[in-house]
């Protein structure tokens, strides 16, 4: 059991040298905190700058102005106390699933570390199919082979890029529960960005609305519902289709203002 | 509706089948071509004197193999071809993936290098066999430099530029995960850059085959290339072809061991989507 890692923003902005050769603004001024320990949902339209945040966050990228703090400390480099589910597939496709799980573990030399990836392999339902290659799987088990190769490091930061997105909903409401009772036992910090407002709500502490690109924080919202949750039931309460509603008259403004800017400049923003 | 999946055996007899009439016309072409080439030399249409012929190439190996060649066992001299281009090939693999994928991994050091590599790639080398046998003399030591410097750069170039390739959003995950540069180098650029790598092989003991023989042409006391050189100056197009057909099935059996080779490294990646139609 670990704690989490604090993080914070300020006045983050981060642009990027286009094709073209202009610059391109992904985040203008973000600012926000987030307390160890906490679960925070970022959403957003889409290309608004979410995962910019998550790739400063990990010290993948440095920002253009302002400071990226984790525990304190301003990020400069990759930190291997983080964790990162990326949006698009990133296993290692010359390695087993229990080698992609085991990864992690093997680069740091923990010896032993057999029967902890077992534990992932069947904690995220793939016990027999140790030996198969990623391309071998479905999009849906590749998701959970990045889940955990994430998780079994234990980090104290964990960023998450839309992890269950290719999930089919049955799956999806299983991995969201098993994520929900991971965090409440290791305590990290988690950074989840998602499409899905319910799922948002279900799994969050926090929920942040950002802009339409560059990002900002539009709006701040706590869930206040009562834990523990079972994603597959709460989602039927009242206190959550309030909440819903609420997030999803601020979050629509600047849906379709990203979409108007699509019809404006097509093909521009990407 | 429910289709049935065809049985193992049906399976196994249709791709028979397509074997069967692939082979045979295979054989068919073969025989056209070199029954043909006997026709219309025995007819003194294509003169044998320079042509030569099916029936004397079969000749000419069968007394090579009873009686020795006028330099020597035939063995002996196939013998030494091969190791010439297998060690050549090898120090030329080894070096090409340890140079390409350090530069590639170290801009500074590729920036620096980057002129010498142009210039000598530029040079024609095969030029370099002549200065070879200069420095390191008639021995087998010239050939095996000939052939290394011949895959060499193949091999080096795409070590390199598989390194460079490799893909971002892995090495960031394997940083993330603890990895340190030793590591990624090892179990995740190499691993990305290895079907660029072999695919470089392939060619490459091609290369290594020429390297060797082509010294052996340019000064040498045993070898194919020296066994070509003698038949070539006794007019004795037979010997000619014989030698090549040996040295074709030198080649072959290399690219068999590399494709079996390839296979098993690189066992983790999709079959190719295979199909008549593709
Ligand atoms: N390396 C880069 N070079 C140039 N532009 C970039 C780069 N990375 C991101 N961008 C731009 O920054 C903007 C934000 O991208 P980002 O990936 O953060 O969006 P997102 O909010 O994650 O979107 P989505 O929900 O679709 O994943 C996009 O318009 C994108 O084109
Ligand atoms: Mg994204």
């Amino acid at each position: 059991m670990n704690s989490g890692s604090p993080v914070s923003f300020d006045n983050v902005s981060k642009r990027f040298r286009t094709p073209k050769g202009t610059w391109y603004q992904a985040l203008a001024g973000l600012e926000f905190e987030i307390k160890a320990g906490e679960f925070v949902s970022l959403v957003g339209p889409t290309g608004c700058g979410k995962s910019t945040a998550l790739t400063l966050l990990a010290g993948l990228e440095q920002p253009s102005i302002g400071a990226v703090n984790v525990d304190g400390r301003e990020v400069d480099k990759i930190e291997t106390s983080t964790g990162f589910v990326f949006q698009h597939d990133a296993t290692f496709p010359w390695m087993s699933v229990y080698n992609n799980i085991a990864a992690g573990p093997k680069f740091r030399g923990v010896k032993n570390y057999d029967q902890l990836v077992r534990t992932w392999i069947s904690k995220v339902g793939l016990t027999g199919f140790e030996s198969n290659y990623p391309h071998q799987l479905s999009g849906g088990m590749k998701k959970r082979v990045a889940l955990a190769q994430a998780l079994i490091n234990e980090p104290s930061l964990l960023l998450m890029d839309e992890p269950f997105s290719a999930l089919d909903v049955q799956t999806r409401s299983i991995m969201t529960d098993e994520l929900v009772s991971i965090w409440e036992t290791t305590g990290s910090t988690v950074v989840f960005v998602t499409h899905d407002l319910e799922e948002a709500i279900a799994l969050s502490d926090r929920v942040l609305v950002l802009t339409a690109g560059p990002a900002k924080v539009k709006a701040d919202f706590t869930i206040n519902l009562p834990r523990p949750r079972k994603a597959r039931d709460i989602r039927f309460t009242e206190e959550f289709l309030e909440i819903y509603q609420d997030i999803w008259s601020v979050l629509r403004d600047e849906v379709d203002i990203a979409y108007q800017r699509q019809l404006v400049a097509p093909g521009k923003g990407k | 509706m429910v289709e049935e999946f065809l049985s193992e055996a049906a399976i196994k007899k249709n791709r028979n089948k397509h074997r069967v009439k692939v082979h045979s016309l295979q054989l068919g072409l073969a025989v056209l071509l070199l029954g043909g080439w006997q026709i219309l030399a025995d007819h003194k249409i294509l003169d044998p004197f320079f042509y030569g012929r099916p029936s004397g190439v079969m000749h000419q190996l069968g007394v090579w193999i009873t009686n020795g060649t006028s330099i020597g066992s035939l063995w002996v001299n196939a013998w030494v071809t091969f190791y010439e281009a297998t060690y050549g090939f090898l120090a030329g693999v080894i070096l090409g993936i340890i140079f390409g994928v350090f530069l590639a991994r170290n801009p500074t050091a590729a920036e620096i290098f980057a002129p010498y590599i142009k210039v000598s790639n530029s040079i024609p080398r095969v030029v370099l066999g002549s200065i070879f046998v200069l420095w390191l003399g008639l021995g087998s030591v010239s050939k095996v430099a000939l052939a290394f410097v011949l895959v060499f750069f193949p091999v080096f170039f795409n070590a390199f530029q598989g390194t460079r390739e490799a893909d971002h959003k892995l090495i960031a995950n394997a940083r993330l995960l603890g990895a340190s540069k030793r590591q990624i180098t090892i179990k995740v650029i190499f691993p990305s850059a290895l079907s660029w790598i072999t695919a470089s092989m392939h060619v490459s003991f091609g290369f290594a085959l020429i390297g060797a023989i082509v010294g052996e042409f340019l000064g040498a006391q045993r070898g194919l290339g020296l066994l070509i050189a003698t038949a070539q100056g006794n007019f004795n197009p037979n010997g000619v072809y014989a030698a090549m057909l040996i040295i074709a099935i030198m080649a072959l059996s290399a690219e068999w061991l590399i494709t079996k080779l390839e296979n098993r490294l690189l066992n983790w990646r999709p079959t190719q989507i295979s199909g008549t139609e593709l």
